[in-house]
């Protein structure tokens, strides 16, 4: 399936990684899909959620932070994460343990799986892709697959934005596309 | 519930689910501290053999899990 990836849509995924691994998710979700489609701003999904005033900001806001820490996993070991920060910060200013790179999760290298919502939206974008009689799969068709269901899909949908206005604003940009 | 007895709970935990998400709360916690106090270390001319020495591993260790990031 991923040979029909456009260039921008293969971005998309490695951006996802990124992404996931920065919020320190040990698998890639539909929601890192999501935020990975902003960071091609030149592809047609990014156009499109622009249109329809999305914001990466606004996903993000959405889905939460995504915290360094685990606080609640941390005080069930009886270690109070505010203590240990306040007493790093003392001696290493403030912000400090927030700021390692260990926090920021650039010490895990290597492959992050695909969480099963996310790998059920490249099925689905390819599924779009068909369905529409195009050849490949571009981030607008990611964008598609998205919206069936999963995470993403909640984000998306609460900001107003649906599978079938997606569809025809794909399929009238591409028609525009193909004219221009 | 007091704070000790949940404490308690939680490390007794046969959940594995609970205990070993505790265990890898604990584990980024540790990777952060370690950076900074080796980044300390670094900035105050430590040498690598030191630093290994504090932190009970070897030299070589320490020194490629760090050496990438310029610490």
């Amino acid at each position: 399936m991923f040979e029909r990836f456009t260039k921008r849509a293969r971005t998309v995924v490695v951006h996802a990684q990124e992404i996931a691994r920065e919020r320190r998710s040990a698998t890639i979700g539909s929601e890192h899909l999501l935020l990975g489609l902003f960071a091609v701003p030149d592809g047609l999904a990014a156009t499109i959620l622009l249109r329809l005033r999305v914001e990466r900001a606004d996903v993000e806001a959405d889905l939460g932070r995504g915290a360094p820490f685990d606080a609640e996993g941390l005080a069930r070991l009886g270690i109070d994460l505010d203590e240990v920060r306040r007493q790093t910060e003392e001696t290493f200013g403030p912000g400090a343990l927030d700021r390692t790179r260990a926090a920021q999760g650039r010490w895990r290298g290597g492959h992050i799986p695909l969480e099963r919502d996310a790998k059920k939206a490249l099925e689905l974008a390819l599924r779009e892709a068909v369905r529409l009689g195009h050849g490949f799969i571009g981030t607008e068709h990611l964008l598609l697959g998205l919206l069936h269901d999963g995470r993403a899909r909640d984000v998306l949908v609460a900001r107003g934005v649906g599978l079938d206005g997606t569809r025809a604003l794909v399929e009238e940009l591409v028609r525009k596309r193909q004219a221009g | 519930m007091t704070d000790a007895t949940q404490v308690a709970a939680a490390a007794s935990s046969r959940d594995p689910a609970v205990g070993l998400a505790a265990v890898a709360s604990l584990r980024g916690l540790l990777e952060s501290l370690e950076e900074l106090q080796v980044g300390n270390a670094r900035a105050q001319g430590w040498s690598w053999q030191q630093i290994a020495q504090a932190l009970r591993v070897s030299r070589q260790a320490a020194h490629k899990k760090y050496r990438r990031f310029g610490i």
